[in-house]
């Protein structure tokens, strides 16, 4: 891979402060053939075991940025969580910098209230939106983090969708809201 | 409802997710359910990502049955949960089978989807399609290429990048598209907000645009070039992403033709004042990196002025900024400390750095810019800091003094002050002791005159040190290095106490250190001593160490009644074995095992090093670490070559410097002889001498690539070449390489050549050609042609096509020669004035160099011909200096006479002067070395 590879992240995590894993996504170059696939971070259970060595070693270190086993790790330690983001040695820091403040800034954005574990399991699935708004397959996507936050979806509303079909007249929609109603209310009691 | 249940509750919704069945079966449910459930659904989607991205897996049955009905939810039309679904579609499709099921509603949504999930839409292609298939999408991704919408350009683009490996040639159609997408400046439409967020364009679809267009045009120089000239001028590129791709597309032009990098020198002055820091930092770390490998050819403006962007980086708030500086500096200090001088103010601020590692990497710059002037007070500034800071920082900070006080000799003092008073004083785990020991091992190996200090303190400090490993070590080096100093009686007593109070592992090391002292010169006394001694030690209770200390016994006896040269050489050995080849001769040995292990293992074919050598390719490996330079304990690798590329690309510039992997090295000798000794008309000529380094005799680029490694043997030569066939439609068959001698006259006589029956295309084989010698060292030229038959392959089979005669061809490659460096092998001396001095037959020749090279330039090619080992650390040229002087050491290869080398270098507006003394043992190898330096 030459230096010119737009696959420059190689991996995101998102780690408790015990160094055990909420969310983890290694990027691999697709459509390479497994056995040119390098790195040693390919099975489950070395990836596990870096996790935990890297949490170590950021826990309470406030220096943002490191390199461990042959990555730039860039950080960002929260009250019980730690944002992680991993790219190759020969990469521009400020330009991982960036994508890591558009992944850390748009998180910020999208979970109203601050970003710690129990906000980030409940809002999952957002989460991973914007993860994948930032980083497609190693490639920096986006470094806006309105951009990525207007990209991602808020889970579909509560409300079963009420179409109303307005040939069937006033009376029919009056009928509809008087069997819902009646529904709701035998619900509730 | 009591509060414990409730607690539960809450869990199963947040934190601990259910069992890995229960979200499969809930899945498979809920997903085929009708009407569909879109909140629910997404829930579920979300719930088995989670579990996925915890590390567990599917069997592939279940995951396609999952994929199956995940793709059933593409009759949903809510944007939200389409968003979920191509998640889960991405993540499953690695997993599963008949991923192609879902092209078909991918494509429906490209074309018909809303602009929120098309791009979601565009960049799950690259999960489903496969070789196959990807031709199907071209039409769809030419289209959303040119969209307006930054966000569906860019996924179009993404995927086109990432299906590059499977569907080039559909790809190679959207280069025009993909040129337009690198000019077009694509904004969001102000309508249709779908969040709360106003997106604001960064025009990234620019950079995804440039990296796409490289991969299409990697191989088309005028291409590229007319690239860069079309999107540098009149701020064509926005994005501050493109702009890097852009300097790092320069950065691959000039490393691939250096001569380009003047044209350029106006557009990187440019960019080192660029708005952007990040565009500065990669231009900066071009310049520093070209100009480390060709100084040549950057003018020292340019220099000056990367440096100076790299100062002012030093002083910016952001962290990575800063670090990424360091980083440069760091490198840059590695190979000619005297250019960042300038930023020591900056540097030494950095010290106090709030961040650790800023802090640490500005003091190993500082250490590595350290003068001989201002090591004093560098070190007494550590001394003060580095009892606060952790183990893993201390152990760089001693890494970094352990290479200072390699390359000033005379601080030796002030360096072992420290050493010995961190680790003394200092608290630390066993890494950062065993560390600073071998700090002090070093200095004991390198610098005679630290001896016998670094040896008493070590003395002290394993009276109380918890770490055997460490003492155990400490005791050997006692034993090595105490027998020969001035007063060995002191360190024995410091070995018997530890074998009063210490464990039977340290006990029988210091047996064997003790034994060591027996046959001192310096103290005859002091035999019946240790006799003595031992004799009480036969007596202890564990067996290891009294069979030791009998073993011992019996030497020293049997040393002491006939001058026995054997039992002498067991109890003080010269020279140990080379512990690459002989784990391969062992593995070998037991894995070809026929008669179960009657044949004993022949222990002589193991190379031998004598203790000169192995403190020789210790000192050039530091050097090479060194000039590599360690961080943090990884090694960081050399910019600009990418790991894949590290191994070829390490082969090829083991010619042009001192900056090779020396232990790889050990490994090709190692290589070389096992292929030599397959051979069978070459093991008649005996053990191997010697190899060269590898030699390219033609353009890297050029359609047959030749390189040559020259074998040495007792009276013969072998010449080997590796030859490469890059091209991709050709075989080449009966391939061997005829040798013409320059000289009428040539005292090598042709024995036999070994030709290659055939070599496919992008295959490597070597061929030999043997020459039997007249006199013990011949230095001749040899013309060279490269002899084959073409022949074309047929693209099915992969063979020639049967029948095909093929042409006879030939191909001039360069000459190669033997030369006197090749019988000379590099070795180290500590003492190298005294040991010149004392070499008896001396040579003097004077050369006048026209080439236009530099003083480095000129010192790695010198280091390279005579194969012999900078010593005193001359391998490096001051580049602010005309003058130099190299001092050279090596053994013969033949018969291990000695080598010095001085050799003196002045530049002047003319070209270098070089006035070269040598003395050797062997007047002829002497004569032959000097006056064919060049």
């Amino acid at each position: 891979m030459s230096r010119l590879s737009l696959y420059s992240v190689q991996a995101i995590l998102i780690l408790d402060n015990t160094g055990s894993r909420i969310h983890a996504k290694y990027y691999q170059s697709p459509h390479v053939a497994e056995d040119k696939r390098k790195g040693s971070l390919q099975s489950v259970k070395r990836q596990k075991e870096f996790e935990k060595q890297l949490a170590q070693k950021t826990h309470k270190q406030d220096s943002d940025i490191l390199i461990f086993e042959d990555h730039l790790v860039f950080y960002k330690e929260y009250m019980d969580v730690t944002l992680y983001l991993l790219g190759s040695m020969d990469e521009n820091e400020i330009v991982l910098q960036q994508a890591f403040s558009a992944f850390k800034d748009s998180l910020d954005l999208i979970l109203n209230s601050g970003i710690d574990k129990k906000n980030i399991q409940e809002h999952y699935d957002m989460v991973l939106l914007a993860i994948d708004e930032t980083v497609d397959n190693g490639i920096i996507l986006e470094t806006d983090p309105a951009t990525i936050a207007s990209r991602v979806t808020k889970p579909p509303s509560n409300e079963p969708q009420v179409s109303l079909d307005l040939d069937k007249g006033l009376l029919g929609a009056w009928g509809f809201a008087k069997s819902k109603l009646q529904e709701r209310l035998q619900q509730s009691m | 409802m009591s509060t414990h249940t409730y607690k539960k509750f809450e869990n199963s919704e947040a934190g601990e997710l259910p069992d890995k069945m229960t979200i499969y079966q809930d899945c498979m449910s809920e997903f085929n359910e009708s009407p569909i459930n879109a909140k629910r659904c997404r829930l579920l989607i979300s719930r088995l990502l989670r579990l996925l991205a915890q590390g567990e897996t599917f069997p592939e049955n279940e995951a396609t049955a999952l994929f199956f009905s995940i793709s059933k939810l593409f009759q949903h039309q809510n944007d939200s949960l389409r968003q979920a679904v191509y998640l889960a579609i991405k993540e499953l499709s690695g997993i599963s089978q008949d991923v192609l099921m879902a092209t078909s509603s991918i494509m429906k949504d490209i074309q018909n989807g809303s602009d929120l999930v098309k791009p979601n839409a565009i960049r799950s292609l690259t999960a489903v399609l496969d070789e196959s298939t990807a031709f199907s999408a071209e039409r769809l991704l030419k289209s959303a290429l040119v969209n307006k919408h930054p966000s569906i350009s860019s996924a179009a683009l993404c995927t086109s990048y990432n299906l590059l490996p499977i569907a080039e040639v559909t790809v190679k159609r959207f280069a025009n598209e993909t040129q337009e997408a690198v000019a077009d400046l694509k904004s969001f439409p102000h309508r249709n907000l779908v969040g709360d967020y106003y997106p604001n364009s960064t025009f990234i679809s620019q950079y995804h645009a440039l990296g796409l267009l490289y991969q299409l045009k990697k191989n088309d120089k005028m291409a590229l070039l007319k690239l860069i000239r079309q999107f540098s001028s009149n701020n064509a590129l926005k994005n501050q992403l493109a702009k890097i791709e852009l300097v790092k597309l320069v950065s691959e032009l000039v490393t691939r033709d250096n001569q380009l990098f003047s044209d350029f020198q106006p557009l990187l002055m440019e960019w080192l004042s660029n708005k952007y820091e990040s565009v500065q930092l990669e231009t900066a770390k071009l310049v520093t990196n070209f100009a480390a490998h060709h100084s040549r050819l950057v003018s020292s403006e340019l220099i000056a002025s990367a440096i100076t962007t790299l100062q002012s980086l030093l002083t910016v708030p952001r962290v990575s900024a800063k670090f990424a500086a360091l980083r440069i500096l760091n490198r840059i200090s590695m190979v000619s400390p005297e250019r960042i001088v300038v930023c020591n103010p900056e540097l030494e601020s950095l010290i106090n750095d709030p961040n650790r590692n800023i802090s640490t990497y500005a003091i190993t710059t500082l250490l590595k810019t350290g003068t001989a002037k201002n090591i004093a007070s560098l070190i007494s500034t550590i001394t003060k800091f580095i009892h606060d800071v952790s183990d893993d920082f201390k152990i760089i900070i001693i890494d970094a003094v352990r290479s200072l006080s390699l390359n000033f000799p005379n601080e030796w003092k002030t360096v072992l002050q420290f050493l010995i008073d961190v680790l003394k004083n200092g608290e630390g785990g066993f890494k950062f002791k065993n560390n600073v020991v071998e700090a002090l091992i070093d200095l004991v190996t390198f610098i005679p005159q630290a001896k016998e200090m670094a040896l008493e303190n070590l003395c002290d400090f394993i009276e109380d040190c918890e770490f055997n490993e460490i003492l155990v070590r400490i005791l050997h080096l006692l034993g090595k290095e105490g027998p020969s100093t001035s007063n060995p009686s002191l360190y024995v007593r410091h070995i018997y106490n530890r074998v009063v109070l210490e464990n039977s592992i340290i006990r029988s090391a210091a047996v064997i250190a003790l034994s060591k002292f027996a046959l001192t010169k310096n103290d005859p006394s002091l035999s019946d001593s240790i006799v003595s001694l031992l004799r009480r030690i036969a007596n202890d209770p564990d067996d290891e160490v009294r069979d030791r200390a009998t073993i011992a016994l019996k030497f020293i006896e049997s040393a002491k009644r006939d001058q026995d040269t054997e039992s002498r050489k067991f109890i003080l050995s010269t020279y140990s074995f080379d512990f690459a080849s002989l784990e391969s001769k062992l593995s070998s040995y037991i894995s070809s095992n026929t008669d179960s292990f009657k044949t004993p293992f022949d222990v002589t074919s193991v190379r031998r090093l004598s203790d000169g050598d192995i403190k020789a390719l210790d000192l050039k490996r530091k050097q090479g670490k060194f000039l590599k330079g360690t961080l943090e304990g990884s090694a960081e690798s050399t910019p600009g070559i990418a790991e894949e590329e590290m191994l070829p690309e390490r082969l090829d510039n083991s010619y042009v410097g001192p900056s090779v992997d020396e232990h790889e090295l050990d490994m090709l000798s190692t290589k070389y002889a096992e292929e030599l000794m397959a051979i069978d008309q070459v093991k008649d000529f005996g053990a191997l001498v010697n190899s060269s380094k590898i030699v390219p005799l033609t353009e890297p680029e050029a359609e047959f690539v030749v390189r040559g490694v020259k074998h040495l043997f007792k009276d013969n030569v072998v010449f080997q070449f590796n030859i490469t066939n890059t091209l991709t439609d050709t075989a080449l068959e009966g391939v061997s390489v005829t040798c013409t001698p320059e000289l009428e006259a040539s005292s090598l006589q042709e024995l036999f050549t070994i030709s290659i029956d055939q070599l496919l295309p992008s295959a490597e084989a070597a061929c030999y050609v043997a020459f039997k010698k007249t006199e013990e060292i011949v230095m001749e030229s040899f013309l060279a042609n490269l002899m084959f038959t073409t022949k074309e392959i047929n693209p099915e089979t992969n063979e020639p096509f049967a029948g095909d005669e093929g042409f006879q061809d030939e191909y001039d490659i360069d000459s190669i020669s033997l030369n006197a460096g090749d019988y000379i092998k590099s070795s180290y001396v500590g003492d190298f004035a005294t040991a010149f001095d004392g070499l008896p037959n001396e040579e003097v020749a004077v050369f006048n160099i026209k080439e236009n090279i530099s003083l480095q330039e000129l010192v790695d090619r010198l280091v390279v011909n005579t194969s012999c080992l900078p010593l005193e650390d001359t391998q490096y040229a001051p580049s602010d200096s005309n003058s130099h002087t190299v001092k050279l050491f090596g053994k013969s290869a033949l018969k291990g006479s000695k080598v010095a080398l001085i050799i003196r270098l002045i530049k002047t507006s003319k070209g270098i002067a070089m006035k070269a003394q040598g003395r050797a043992e062997d007047a002829v190898l002497c004569s032959d070395l000097v006056n064919g330096l060049m």
